[in-house]
């Protein structure tokens, strides 16, 4: 699959539809879609919210992979920034010092079983894969 | 498919995709309520950073009115979500 998508939050419906399509037509096990979608989501606003300087349409690509899926997302015209790298959320904190904000990256690296970035030309790559560990329930997030 | 509302006992029931394109209509919602709020998450079958900072700002302007947010029919999937992100030692969540 290799869909472009506007820098919207309001595209996130059509994202979730491509990918309930592409999973259904590559058999892929549906005990994968919470971890994807979320890393999806996560990631693309990400683009669309600190990238404002591009008109660029996102690049969304899937392919399956052995037991599971590869998702690149790949945004133009943008500052280097790399999500693997991202400060730690302290998940023991209380309430008086939690604030909204922060966990989207780090539910990303959470999500997925192997991230990478790649920087180039001004334009971010990140691929991420999910893969069914052997012998899981399909129940399992 | 997102919506949010009142039931018959006046807990408020969320359901569908708590996302980020919907969370600005969660927010409103809920900016709305004073004092102690049961949430009813039985139909909520996704939630992502947008809709846990949501709950949490909600949950920290009721709280300082010593009130806040109940959780409750919370699904596997969503209490996940809810563990990593360490909102299990937030909120009271009660499992479906």
């Amino acid at each position: 699959m290799k869909n472009t998508y506007k820098r919207n939050f309001d595209q996130l419906a059509q994202i979730v539809a491509d990918t309930s399509r592409f999973f259904e037509e590559q058999d892929i096990d549906d005990s994968l879609r919470m971890k994807v979608d979320l890393a999806l989501e996560e990631l693309f606003v990400n683009m669309v919210t600190y990238n404002t300087e591009s008109d660029r349409e996102i690049l969304l690509e899937m392919r399956p992979i052995e037991r599971g899926v590869e998702v690149s997302l790949t945004d133009y015209d943008v500052e280097r920034f790399d999500p693997t790298v991202v400060r730690d959320i302290d998940t023991d904190a209380p309430l008086s010092e939690r604030t909204p904000g922060g966990l989207g990256l780090f539910l990303v690296l959470k999500m997925a079983d192997s991230i990478y970035y790649e920087y180039q030309d001004r334009t971010s790559k990140i691929t991420f894969r999910n893969i069914m560990a052997a012998g899981e329930a399909a129940d399992d997030v | 498919m997102f919506d949010i509302g009142f039931n018959e006992r006046g807990d408020v029931v969320v359901s569908g995709r708590l996302d980020a394109a919907n969370a600005p209509r969660a927010q409103a919602f809920l900016n709305e309520i004073d004092g102690s709020c049961v949430l009813d998450l039985s139909a909520l079958n996704y939630i992502s950073s947008a809709g846990l900072g949501v709950l949490l700002s909600t949950h920290k302007r009721l709280s300082a009115d010593r009130s806040g947010l109940e959780l409750v029919n919370v699904n596997p999937h969503i209490s996940d979500i809810f563990r990593y992100s360490g909102f299990d030692k937030l909120f009271v969540i009660r499992s479906a």
